[in-house]
């Protein structure tokens, strides 16, 4: 198992350090105080990864067996495009959540908490660049009119409200949100890497297992506050409570659950190589693993409430609340975390803009559903533009006035400056080189 | 038995069927299973310390440490990583830190597989031995790496009280 190394060019690179100075401007300071939290820890580098040995041949779909494409343009084109949109929308997501963490991350009551964040900040970034370079590193003229510069200004100029996956447009209201977008959003992440892994586009697949291995940490930088502060909750602490995080958890499962793609989908990348598993089949199993982390974080808080019981008396203690829904030993349904509904308070897929409820039960009136709704969203959340944009739509499909599928491809606003347009107020992030000098290549340069 | 790291057309997150044993890469759902596991073994109940710890190795090297999951639960687990430097010790080197199996599940080779499962991902990290500390007042533990073939190493163990 080795990795190679590998830089974008000159250009594209200098246009990503820009965006990081304006996005992650505590990156000096992750530097600067890595050994104090990281003691021997791999140095954080601005790279792409290419992992070595990767099997050859497509691993699943209707040219399984043959060998992976090692150039795009050897990629049949509807399988092309298909690729090409995921590389966009999988960049798009990870510059896109630095920007949603940037928003609380100095609102964190603990260091440690904060610093790991920071550093998950850092490794998204590269995960970004990391799909730069499969947009730089390759000719997709086959499949888009955009040069690859072009496509890297259009990316990094999108911004929270014209991402392309939802999960990317919703706004951040405290830190409770970068532990649950962590333990809730990355995981969903981790469930798209390790399906691209198989990749039929050689490249992509060589990209995602170091991805995966930062990705194991993001997962705890949410997974072990969560815990922590449940543990405090039973205690009493008045910071964070488990409404709170239950309330986190009702803004953003059903996002989550909408990164998997439609209920229906996701025979196309099975069929193209380019993933192994449809999207129901993906998100089924991400539920049965949320499911798991939730139990563990009610472990946490039952263990603090009654420290002298059992392990096993608190399993049964936690197996008697959630299923008879009952006070044992004085902890109350309500004390402890559950998950949402995969029907409620969703735009895409199978059950988008139904008036579902927490509990999946249904409602005829939109008005009592918003006031449900009211009662299971966190206060900053529904004074965001992301939820009213959210009532809007669903308050005209149920009156009639947007079709269905109209209202669920509506974007929240469309604000994505840059790229060629004259009248956008933009800053250009990639700005073209200076001629290089002679006898070098422009772009086979590794960045300073 | 199909390697837990390479994903082929199979499971993300992998659970066990009844009676069914599942060597795998270790996740961050394992948490309390962990430390269910380690109370059981008589560490008492320490979240805190196997939060700490099973972080340390997720984020330096998360396709290391390995769990055994039946009948729905951890039943062992072996943490460890590659290091190099280490005692002056310049190759890249294998280190197994912390296992352990649970009670009612010992003598199924359960820790033998858990160790097959982390050497050979240390020889993919490119490890050419594997190094364990044992305290001599642990003979379970010392016999079980004598049966996986480890022997004693030149390189002894010194302590000062402080
Ligand atoms: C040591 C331990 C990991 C063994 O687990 P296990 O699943 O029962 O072991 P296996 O069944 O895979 O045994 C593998 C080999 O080790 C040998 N072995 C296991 N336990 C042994 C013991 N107590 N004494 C001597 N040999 C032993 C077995 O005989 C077997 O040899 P074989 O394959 O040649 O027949 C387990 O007993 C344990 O967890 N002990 C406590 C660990 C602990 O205290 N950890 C905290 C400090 S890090
Ligand atoms: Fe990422
Ligand atoms: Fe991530």
């Amino acid at each position: 198992m080795s990795t190679r190394k590998e830089h974008i060019p000159k250009s594209l690179h200098n246009a990503v350090v820009k965006w990081r100075e304006t996005f992650l401007p505590d990156y000096d300071y992750l530097i600067e105080n890595w050994d104090r939290f990281f003691p021997n820890d791999r140095r954080f580098e601005l790279c792409a990864f290419r992992e070595l040995g990767m099997c050859d041949e497509i691993e699943c779909g209707e040219r399984t067996g043959q060998p992976k494409a090692t150039r795009a343009c050897d990629l049949p084109d509807d399988a092309g495009r298909h690729l090409l949109g995921a590389i966009k929308a999988q960049a798009s997501t990870e510059f896109g959540s630095i920007q949603q963490h940037q928003l609380t991350l100095s609102r964190a009551q603990d260091e440690e908490e904060q610093f790991w964040i920071l550093r998950m900040m850092a490794e998204e970034l590269r995960h970004g660049y990391q799909m730069l370079h499969l947009l730089s590193d390759d000719d997709w003229a086959k499949f888009s009119d955009a040069s690859g510069a072009e496509m890297v200004e259009e990316i990094l100029s999108m911004r929270t409200g014209s991402h392309i996956l939802g999960a990317f447009n919703v706004d951040f209201d405290s830190f409770v949100d970068n532990a649950t977008f962590c333990a809730l959003i990355d995981r969903v992440g981790k469930y798209q890497l390790a399906m691209q892994k198989v990749s039929a586009y050689k490249p992509m697949a060589e990209s995602m297992p170091e991805m995966l291995r930062e990705e194991a940490f993001h997962l705890l930088a949410g997974t072990v506050p969560l815990r922590r502060w449940m543990e405090k909750a039973a205690r009493g602490s008045v910071y964070i409570t488990s409404e709170d995080i239950q309330k986190a958890i009702n803004k953003w499962l059903p996002r989550g659950l909408e990164m998997f793609g439609d209920e229906r989908g996701g025979g196309t990348n099975v069929r193209f190589g380019l993933k192994p598993m449809k999207n129901a089949e993906a998100q089924e199993q991400y539920c049965k693993e949320v499911e798991s982390l939730v139990a563990g974080i009610n472990m946490r808080f039952i263990r603090a409430r009654l420290p002298e019981i059992s392990s096993a008396r608190a399993q049964e203690i936690l197996d008697q609340i959630v299923q008879e829904r009952k006070t044992v030993e004085g902890i109350a349904w309500e004390d402890l975390i559950h998950l949402p509904h995969p029907h409620f308070f969703r735009r895409r897929g199978v059950p988008a803009f139904e008036l579902a409820g927490w509990e999946g039960e249904s409602f005829d009136d939109v008005d009592e559903y918003v006031r449900h709704l009211k009662q299971h969203l966190p206060d900053a959340y529904r004074a965001g533009r992301d939820f009213k944009h959210y009532l809007e739509l669903l308050r005209q499909v149920h009156a009639g006035e947007i079709e269905l599928k109209a209202a669920v491809r509506a974007m929240p606003d469309l604000r994505r400056v840059g790229g060629t347009c004259p009248c956008s107020k933009s800053v250009r992030w990639v700005v073209d080189e200076p001629l290089p000098a002679e006898g070098t290549e422009p772009g086979a340069e590794a960045p300073a | 038995m199909a390697s837990p790291r390479q994903f082929r057309c199979g499971r993300i997150h992998e659970t066990s069927m009844s009676g069914e044993l599942k060597i795998r890469v270790l996740e961050d759902t394992d948490l309390n299973g962990v430390t269910q596991l380690d109370e059981k073994l008589g560490g008492g109940y320490r979240p805190e310390v196997w939060e700490h710890r099973i972080t340390y190795y997720q984020r330096r090297d998360p396709e290391a440490p390995v769990v055994a999951e039946a009948d729905g639960k951890v039943v062992g687990f072996m943490l460890g990583e590659v290091r190099s430097g280490e005692f002056g010790l310049e190759e890249p080197t294998g280190w197994i830190e912390v296992i352990g199996v649970d009670p009612d599940y010992r003598g199924q080779a359960i820790g033998r597989q858990l160790a097959e499962h982390i050497l050979e991902h240390f020889r993919e990290r490119g490890a050419s031995t594997v190094r364990t500390l044992v305290d001599e007042d642990s003979e379970g533990i010392a016999g079980f790496f004598s049966a996986l073939g480890f022997e004693p190493s030149t390189l002894r163990p010194f302590a000062l009280k402080l």
